[in-house]
């Protein structure tokens, strides 16, 4: 069945929307299935083409219908006139004179359609995608009551919680919330049909659901009894797009069972449809009760008590009649006792936040991003429709002022006004519509790009990218207003002008066309708009590949990353280095590998960062502190080799530093100048973690956290002394690291099948993940700015092309007397390039400013880069010379003689 | 009825084609009888919106088949004629033989 061609959705959607919801309509749908799928046999394409003529047949027949039946006449006037079916028959009459006259000059109803067409499509496409990330609503049960808790701290406002901080704020606030629960974000090795797949969950605790007053799509969700001991609770509730996706919504999943990761759960009910997750973007597949987190991390441990171990999203009801600022004095009580009772992990500083959760986006540290960059893409993509709109009007207008003498003419022998306004409305409704269908199209092919873009994501996202309604109405109300009024308005106008004096004004040809200096002004408008764009594209540009060139430090080879996590529960932590060393070794032996290392925690990992407590003799400690932050990894001997790393100074870590033997470090050079200044570095004993080590070597220095921080210190701890069990192999290789990264899972699973592979991916893809952002930045805006410039040369070559024809006689006659083609056009494109030189003018100003409001979001360039403020212009005036010369050019080839001939 | 109940050019068309496909006669093969009998593509449209007025004015019936999935899980409606449906058509038959009558030399036919 699913094997059979499915009919193109607009169609049926359309049909839908005018159909009666009965029987009856269903099977007017079923008819038009029925012979799509015969002749789809014959080709598809062309099945596709007659299902959807057909569906707006019957569409335009059943919008008649259904307005006579809410008009209360039931029984039809069979003979048609003067009722709404007579009405019909005139619009469809309409509708075939528009349309013919539209196929008559083809060039300006595809330009038309284009320029609309991709006006709506970027708008409908992007506000779809910031929709879906930002302003869906979450399908919570009185969500005013919610609220976020989060902490604050040294370098961080809104942070996760631990569990235990989660437990004390959540016992300590009993009498102003109703309940507090949360989650944590897991990857779930789960088996699948070709061995297994590590898919994103929450890890929930038993209240989660009935705080925020979700429910059962089949079975049942957590409840507190799910939710008790370690361990003891091996249920699963499914994600809808999962039990979806994977299950084909198979009713009977409630009762059946499931491997994740190596133990059966009990798949106990599905969430429903509307709710995936309360972290946007991140679709759980599944959740799980929170008391398994650290069983199905496999990393032993116990996070449920691990106070330093922050990644718990809490969330917390106010009791019916306690304020915000109730909850907020209570929270802060909390925070003081704990600042008193765990001194280590509570600093002076920190505290806990409340946030309404209806004020949150994702978090407030990113919203603080992400709505200045969704309301920017917004602008962007605003400014392309308003330059498609001032294509369309101007079109019109040209048009319009072709028609005045038509126009004249069929009223002079007894045109009725009305008929006539009727057919003007009718084309311009129809070529708006006909934009706003191409628009659509182009969106829809657009989002579905986007998704199956691979994208070096940090993590897997899942966002509904489907169409938004509400801007595909706002989208196509844009254009059919932009139509009548700039296409029926100035025939309006004309229509009811002096018809005598038209005529003979026409017939002297050397009729101003009214509308020329409005047409004249939308194209510096659109010229104006376009430099602004191009400049900010120019600036995203160029501070994109300032960032590229920024050197990380690490990993310039082919590189091959495998993450893995050593079963805490059937591995010792003996055992788990022995599996580690001979995992290495099988690397080591694969073809093309010329280094192998490992660390806990690789540099620039989006999502983690971890430091250390160090003291060093004759350094003071910040203000309020007793130590020194500074950002730490644990590594092995090989690392250095493998991601890149030189040591200048002293040596690596080697296989005789045993836990036994005094504790050892390296740290990276600017830890040197900021801590160990003046002799050198290697043989001082420091403290880190309150454990006196050894700085035996120095390494180069190298991005921590992101590309363009200044020099961060650095200490990185030898592996031999601290076992993890989640881990990050790198294979440097002269070979192909993409398949190499493969190699290294096989030979992992090789040596146990279970050991849980988190991620495998190259360097490469690594480090595309940190310019991610500004490479997306760069791509949009780059794109749509070109998109201007395309709509905005357009436009221009349509202004000159008009000047010419309307300028033909002139043109004849200048020829004929002699004048060089040469002048000629240089005269035409002129009066093109002057609009150009004023518009670009405007724009640069406009630019200017807007320059500066994006200086935060530049790399490495100054606001005003003379690059982008001299190429932009260059560009533009190349381009516009282009669109104005063709015209200009043709005027040329005009024949004198029947250029006077005409009227 | 209006008019007295005679049926137009259309609905007499698409009451003969329901008659003559029997209990056949759902909207595709409607319309291939139609284009068949007649030689012309007529209106899908029409088609629909004829059936429901024709069926409001109790000449037609219809009843819905199971859902199918070459339908794409959707009905047939299959229509047939009621009694009153036939009792129209014959009266429109009898009225329009009685004009024609006689007339063939005026036409030119055998």
């Amino acid at each position: 069945m699913s094997s059979s061609p499915r009919p193109p959705r607009i169609g049926t959607w359309l049909m839908e929307s005018v159909l009666p919801p009965t029987d009856r309509g269903a099977a007017v749908l079923g008819d038009l299935h029925e012979e799509f799928v015969s002749r789809a046999s014959r080709g598809l394409h062309r099945a596709r083409i007659w299902y959807v003529r057909e569906a707006l047949g019957v569409a335009v027949r059943y919008v008649g219908q259904s307005q006579n039946y809410q008009r209360g006449r039931s029984r039809l006037d069979v003979d048609g006139r003067g009722t709404w079916e007579g009405f019909m028959d005139a619009v469809v009459m309409n509708v075939r004179f528009a349309v013919r006259r539209l196929a008559k000059s083809p060039m300006f109803t595809m330009v038309a359609i284009t320029s609309l067409g991709l006006g709506i499509g970027a708008n409908t496409a992007m506000f779809s995608l910031v929709n879906a990330v930002i302003i869906r609503d979450q399908p919570f049960e009185d969500p005013a009551a919610l609220m976020d808790i989060y902490e604050a701290g040294e370098g961080f406002s809104h942070g996760t919680l631990s569990y235990p901080d989660y437990v004390d704020i959540k016992e300590g606030s009993t009498d102003v919330f109703e309940d507090a629960g949360g989650m944590q974000l897991v990857l779930l090795q789960m088996d699948a049909e070709n061995g297994v797949e590590m898919v994103p969950a929450e890890a929930v605790t038993g209240n989660y659901f009935s705080i925020l007053g979700i429910h059962a799509a089949l079975g049942r969700l957590f409840t507190a009894a799910d939710d008790v001991a370690r361990g003891a609770h091996p249920v699963v509730v499914l994600g809808h797009g999962y039990w979806t996706r994977r299950f084909g919504s198979d009713p009977l999943i409630v009762g059946s069972e499931l491997r994740i990761a190596g133990r059966p759960y009990t798949v106990i009910g599905v969430a429903p449809k509307d709710f995936a997750g309360t972290v946007r973007g991140v679709e759980p597949v599944a959740f799980v009760p929170i008391t398994m987190y650290d069983e199905l991390q496999g990393m032993g441990g116990n996070t449920l008590e691990a106070r330093g171990n922050q990644s718990f999203f809490a969330k917390a009801r106010l009791r019916p009649g306690a304020t915000a600022a109730q909850a907020e004095a209570v929270a802060d009580r909390t925070s003081a006792s704990l600042r008193e009772a765990y001194p280590t992990y509570w600093q002076q500083t920190k505290a806990f936040v409340l946030v309404p959760t209806a004020e949150v986006i994702m978090n407030p540290m990113v919203d603080r991003v992400l709505v200045p960059a969704a309301s920017m893409i917004m602008v962007v993509v605003g400014l392309v429709l308003l330059i498609a709109c001032a294509n369309l009007a101007s079109f019109l207008l040209a048009r319009a002022a072709d028609r005045r003498k038509e126009i004249a003419v069929r009223l002079a022998i007894g045109a009725q006004r009305r008929t006539l306004v009727g057919q003007l409305l009718t084309e311009s409704i129809l070529l708006s519509m006909l934009g706003g269908l191409a628009g659509v199209a182009l969106a829809v092919q657009s989002l579905r790009a986007l998704v199956a873009a691979d994208l070096p994501l940090p993590l897997p996202v899942t966002l509904d990218l489907s169409l938004d309604p509400v801007v595909l109405g706002f989208s196509l109300f844009v254009s059919v207003a932009a139509g009548v009024l700039f296409g029926l308005a100035p025939a309006l106008q004309s229509a009811n002008a002096d018809v005598a004096s038209t005529l003979r004004d026409e017939s002297a040809g050397g009729g101003r066309a009214r509308g020329a200096a409005l047409r004249n002004l939308l194209v510096v408008g659109q010229v104006a708009v376009s430099v602004v764009l191009l400049v900010g594209a120019g600036l995203f540009l160029r501070s994109l590949e300032a960032s590229r060139d920024i050197d990380p430090g690490f990993g310039s080879a082919p590189t091959a990353i495998l993450k893995i996590t050593i079963p805490a529960d059937r591995y010792s932590e003996s055992e788990g280095l022995v599996y580690l060393t001979s995992l290495t070794e099988r690397i080591g032996l694969l073809s093309g590998v010329e280094a192998v290392g490992i660390i806990d925690n690789l540099h620039l990992e989006q999502l983690n960062t971890q430091n250390a407590r160090v003291m060093v003799d004759g350094i003071d400690p910040p203000a309020g502190s007793d130590f020194h932050r500074v950002d730490f990894a644990t590594a092995d001997e090989g690392f250095f080799a493998a991601a890149g790393i030189p040591v200048i100074a002293g040596r690596g870590f080697d296989p005789s530093d045993r836990p036994d033997t005094e504790r050892v470090v390296l740290v990276n050079e600017e830890f040197t100048r900021r801590f160990l200044p003046g002799a050198s570095a290697v043989g001082r004993s420091i403290v880190v973690n309150d454990e006196a080590v050894q700085v035996i070597g120095v390494t180069a220095d190298h991005k921590v956290r992101q590309l363009g921080e200044a020099p961060r210190p650095f200490v990185y701890l030898n592996r031999n002394d601290s076992y993890w069990a989640s881990v990050t192999l790198l294979a440097r290789t002269t070979d192909d690291a993409d398949r190499l990264a493969l190699d290294m899972m096989v030979a992992a699973r090789a040596l146990d099948p279970e050991i849980m592979v988190v991620q495998t991916t190259t360097m490469r893809r690594h480090l595309a993940v940190v310019l991610l952002g500004r490479e997306l930045g760069a791509m949009v805006v780059g794109g749509f700015a070109l998109l201007a410039l395309l709509l905005a040369s357009i436009g221009l070559y349509g202004v000159v092309s008009f000047a010419v024809a309307r300028r033909a006689k002139e043109v004849g006659i200048r020829l004929s007397l002699g004048a060089d083609p040469r002048s000629v056009v240089r005269m035409l494109t002129g009066a093109g390039m002057k609009l150009v030189a004023l518009g670009g003018a405007i724009g640069l100003v406009v630019a200017a400013a807007v320059a500066r409001l994006l200086s935060s979001l530049l790399y490495g360039i100054p606001p005003l880069d003379p690059v982008t403020f001299v190429g932009v212009p260059v560009v533009l005036g190349l381009v516009a010379l282009a669109a104005s010369w063709i015209p200009a050019h043709r005027a040329t080839r005009i024949d004198p003689v029947s250029a006077l001939r005409a009227e | 009825m209006g008019r007295e109940g005679y049926l137009g050019e259309f609905e007499q068309m698409l009451l003969l084609a329901v008659l003559r496909l029997e209990e056949d006669a759902y909207g595709v093969r409607l319309m291939d009888e139609l284009e068949a009998r007649v030689g012309r593509r007529v209106s899908r449209g029409s088609v629909y919106v004829t059936l429901d007025r024709l069926e409001e004015k109790g000449w037609l019936a219809s009843e819905m088949s199971d859902a199918r999935p070459e339908r794409g899980g959707r009905p047939r409606r299959i229509v047939s004629i009621t009694p009153e449906g036939l009792d129209a058509l014959r009266k429109s038959r009898a009225a329009l033989l009685n004009l024609w009558a006689g007339l063939e030399g005026a036409l030119d036919l055998p």
